[in-house]
């Protein structure tokens, strides 16, 4: 009995050894061949397919490869022009009041039905209808009633200023002119749906088996929180895909998603581990391409020292952006101004500059001679590495630039945004992404008016001037008012401390060609090849 | 022939649970009927003993604790959730205000609280779990039905090799006593107890998986993908019982029986398998209640650094997106487990030793 017993231990062991030792390299799920399969990693599941709700930059990758809008940014173009997708092409009044989009006539669902200019109203009802309870809800604001249809005062969708005309063009209304509407019509909460699959699955309509779309891709297979499958649309009315497929791990830990890009199981991963930077930078496979996003501190000007204007300037002055970006080593644009690199309107001199002098006099004339009278002032941001070496550096800058402490402190993040509403600190951390490539995004943060102005500061002028840059519609006098608000902003009233632009870092495998990071941090893959 | 049904409902139904554990860690895919057979089988073994020990009312009245376990956490969860700063819809883009008002409304966050805690209680007891407010559209007890028997899965394996490790390693530790081999035995159960998974794995997967190219750095997807995580996440457990077992075999062989036996010429080997070993497990059997509801509920540390779609990643991460049901779906999951493991051991306490008396 005992032997047996060995005997059969033993050839437990030997053989769980065997199979150990049979690794099955490159095999990949659902019979894909990798061969004609694009391996991404998509870092989480994705909250929501239903593109009027979904709020997250994983879920709106899934559906800007599986639907399309009425038009569609140039990714390649440094200016991010438009492209015509849905809309053949646009034009509106001189006012920038009355849009006209021509539609395509050509396009068919995947379950065959023809696109018309309908399943766009319907998409816009159900993201204004406060029943969706879309948190993009405000995209659309801009139309005609719209913000009455979802604040509920206009029970009659008729009345928003969006229909169709005898030829099936698309005519919107807006309450004021707005130059860059069609920037917001490549943004999945804008785009058309059917309602009739809607309604017909109800919540499930976002499964594999029920969803109805019309991009360069279909959802093939949706197994949640493991993978996510992508085929190629061969009825998509554009250029069809290269590649047949697309495979999505949803990975967080980004350590083992870049074990597996070594192990050779997938051919991109788009977010990286700062720590590594400096490692994974001097990689073939790394990419990278500044992005349209911002990273800044606020001063709660309510608060004192803030409340005196010259302690925010000496603050602002005695901090090198350069230093910052230089110790996270991932390609970062200092920023002093407030539009972002890579973005219309942005100015590299805008600002203030790194100062050292300057600074100390500034705090000098505010009445700190003595820097020891300076009150205790807490630096707070929400707990995450990247954003305690920031502040670290930041209060060492401080220190040594002007001889006065800060304190550090960090909160869980959404404990650390309830503080912000409720009573923002002395100095926060605060970042922001382009939800649509316009300066109008950015410089609307800190209107007196705005949910995320968390400084206290109010400008009646910079109002202002962001409803005149709405509606202008000429470029050049657009980005003098621009240049203007970015003066006010970030050189008159310094509520604020802009300290570098995003950037996107990657690692690509060879095998992936005609693949490019963009500004937009949109990935489409409808024109990627594998080699 | 005559077949003793009695006997089918003890020793069999381990071996029975082993081999269908083993078999699906080797990928064998066993029909879902195979383990609700198992279960019933189990269950009806359990009952079996609780009427034939005349221990149905200890069980009745532990169940109707259990119950009232499960609603007092319940209510302090929900309340405590209430509690802790922010909401599940703040994010770095701040909503305007109607926008807020309207999502409020839709999960009925702007109801009177008594009304919200009595309607999720009310839905509880209808076995209604709610719909997850991050991942929209999703109820909470298909996310748990999806991601827990993964979870399962994962902490089955552990839980086998942590047995399969420990209970050998402790006895050959109590025999060497004071010896070298006992000495290095402990150092490396101390070393089990105190080395960190994150430090562990990542060790693990640079050697087997990159220098040797043996098994797979992440993803769940057969046998050279289970082994790594199995032995991070069964390490620890497999050091706890090495060294309960050893203390537990210590004990045992002073006891008198023990001498009076070896005196009556019983070889060692009878004596230690016997005699020993089965009374010195009682102490792993108390362990195992709270170990089985932890490894099965799964490991956010290794589910995370392998990659393993568990439910794991839904406990921790539920709260940081302060997704309400999802937090409450995943912690009343974890209890229940817990209540249940607890009363099976003590169920199995009365099994193995009748001088333990249930009441």
């Amino acid at each position: 009995m005992g032997r047996l017993l060995t005997a059969a231990l033993v050839g437990i062991l030997s053989s769980v050894i065997a199979i150990g030792c049979t690794k099955k390299g490159g095999k990949l799920d659902y019979g894909l061949n990798p061969s004609e399969t694009l391996r991404i990693n998509i870092q989480q599941e994705p909250p929501s397919l239903d593109w009027s709700k979904s709020v997250d930059t994983t879920s709106s990758l899934v559906e800007s490869n599986i639907m399309n809008g009425l038009v569609e940014f140039n990714l390649s173009d440094p200016e991010l022009s438009l492209d015509p997708a849905l809309a053949t092409s646009w034009s509106s009044t001189r006012d920038a009041k009355t849009w006209t989009f021509n539609l395509r006539q050509d396009v068919k669902w995947t379950d065959g039905v023809a696109f018309t200019g309908q399943h766009v109203i319907d998409g816009w009802e159900r993201l204004l209808n406060p029943s969706t309870a879309s948190q993009y809800a405000y995209f659309l604001f801009g139309v005609k009633n719209a913000q009455k249809y979802s604040q509920g005062k206009i029970k009659d969708f008729n009345e928003v200023g969006v229909r169709l005309d005898g030829e099936g063009r698309l005519i919107v209304e807006l309450e004021q002119g707005k130059s860059y509407f069609p920037y917001l019509l490549d943004h999945h909460s804008t785009f058309p749906i059917r309602k009739d699959v809607i309604e017909k699955h109800g919540d499930r309509w976002t499964d594999p088996a029920n969803i109805v779309t019309l991009g360069a891709y279909k959802l093939k297979i949706w197994e949640h929180d493991k993978a996510l499958v992508m085929e190629r649309n061969d009825q998509y009315y554009g250029s069809k895909a290269k590649i047949p497929y697309i495979y999505a791990y949803m990975i967080n830990e980004m350590s083992t998603a870049i074990n597996l890009f070594d192990a050779g199981k997938l051919d991109l991963q788009y977010e990286l581990p700062s720590r590594e930077i400096r490692n994974l930078r001097t990689r073939t496979e790394y990419r990278q391409k500044g992005n349209l996003g911002l990273y800044y501190y606020g001063f709660n000007i309510k608060k004192p020292p803030f409340d005196n204007l010259k302690v925010r300037k000496a603050f602002v002055k005695a901090i090198d952006r350069k230093q910052i970006t230089d110790m996270l080593a991932g390609g970062y644009t200092p920023l002093s101004g407030w539009i972002p690199s890579g973005m219309f309107g942005y100015e590299p001199e805008r600002g203030i500059q790194f100062d050292l002098e300057g600074a100390r006099k500034l705090l000098d004339e505010a009445g700190f001679k003595d820097r020891s009278k300076f009150p205790r002032v807490k630096l707070a941001f929400n707990t995450l590495e990247d954003h305690q070496r920031i502040a670290e550096n930041v209060q060492a800058q401080l220190k040594k630039n002007l001889g006065v402490t800060v304190e550090v402190v960090n909160e869980e993040w959404k404990v650390y945004l309830a503080h912000l509403h409720s009573d923002a600190p002395s100095m926060y951390r605060m970042g922001w992404i382009a939800d649509y490539p316009d300066p109008d995004n950015f410089i609307n943060l800190m209107a007196s008016y705005s949910e995320n102005n968390h400084t206290g500061w109010k400008s009646a002028a910079y109002d202002d001037l962001i409803a005149k840059g709405v509606s202008e519609t000429n470029k050049e006098k657009r980005r003098a008012i621009y240049s203007e608000a970015q003066r006010l902003l970030t050189e008159v009233d310094v509520p604020v401390l802009p300290i570098y632009s995003y950037v996107t870092q990657a690692l690509v495998h060879p095998r992936v060609k005609s693949f490019e990071l963009n500004a937009l941090k949109k990935y489409v893959f409808r024109g990627v090849e594998l080699q | 022939v005559t077949i003793n049904w009695r006997g089918l409902l003890g020793l069999p139904i381990l071996l029975a649970w082993l081999l269908a554990v083993a078999s699906s860690f080797f990928g064998i895919g066993l029909p879902s009927a195979v383990w609700w057979v198992l279960v019933g089988w189990s269950a009806i073994s359990a009952l079996y003993f609780t009427l034939s020990r005349g221990v149905l009312s200890f069980v009745l009245k532990r169940s109707v604790e259990a119950l009232i376990t499960i609603w007092i956490i319940a209510t302090a969860t929900f309340f405590l959730l209430k509690i802790l700063p922010g909401g599940p819809f703040d994010s770095e883009k701040a909503l305007l205000p109607e926008i807020k008002a309207a999502i409020e409304h839709k999960y009925k966050l702007d109801a009177p609280l008594w009304q919200q805690y009595v309607s999720y209680i009310g839905g509880l007891a209808k076995g209604d779990l709610g719909q997850s407010y991050k991942y929209l559209d999703r109820g909470i007890s298909e996310i748990i039905a999806e991601s827990l028997p993964t979870s399962v899965q994962l902490g089955a394996f552990a839980l086998l090799l942590s047995y399969l490790i420990g209970i050998p390693v402790g006895v050959l530790a109590a025999r060497h006593h004071n010896r070298w081999l006992d000495s290095a035995l402990m150092i490396g159960a101390i070393s089990g107890v105190s080395l960190p998974s994150f430090l562990i794995a990542p060790i693990l997967i640079l050697w087997f998986c990159f220098s040797l190219n043996w098994f797979e750095p992440a993803l769940w997807q057969g046998p050279e993908f289970y082994i790594l995580p199995t032995v991070v996440l069964g390490t620890r457990a497999a050091a706890v019982i090495a060294r309960l077992v050893r203390a537990s075999v210590l004990e045992v062989i002073r006891a008198d029986y023990i001498r009076t036996a070896r005196a009556k010429g019983v070889s060692e080997r009878v004596l230690l398998f016997k005699h020993v070993l089965k009374n010195s497990l009682i102490p792993v059997l108390t362990f195992s209640g709270p170990l089985i509801a932890g490894l099965i509920t799964g490991s956010f540390v290794v589910e995370q650094i392998f990659a393993i779609p568990g439910i794991g990643k839904h406990m921790v991460l539920s709260v940081s997106n302060r997704d309400y049901p999802l937090i409450m779906g995943t912690t009343l999951v974890f209890s229940a487990l817990l209540v249940l493991c607890n009363l099976l051991v003590d169920l199995l306490y009365a099994y193995v030793d009748p001088r333990i008396k249930l009441s």
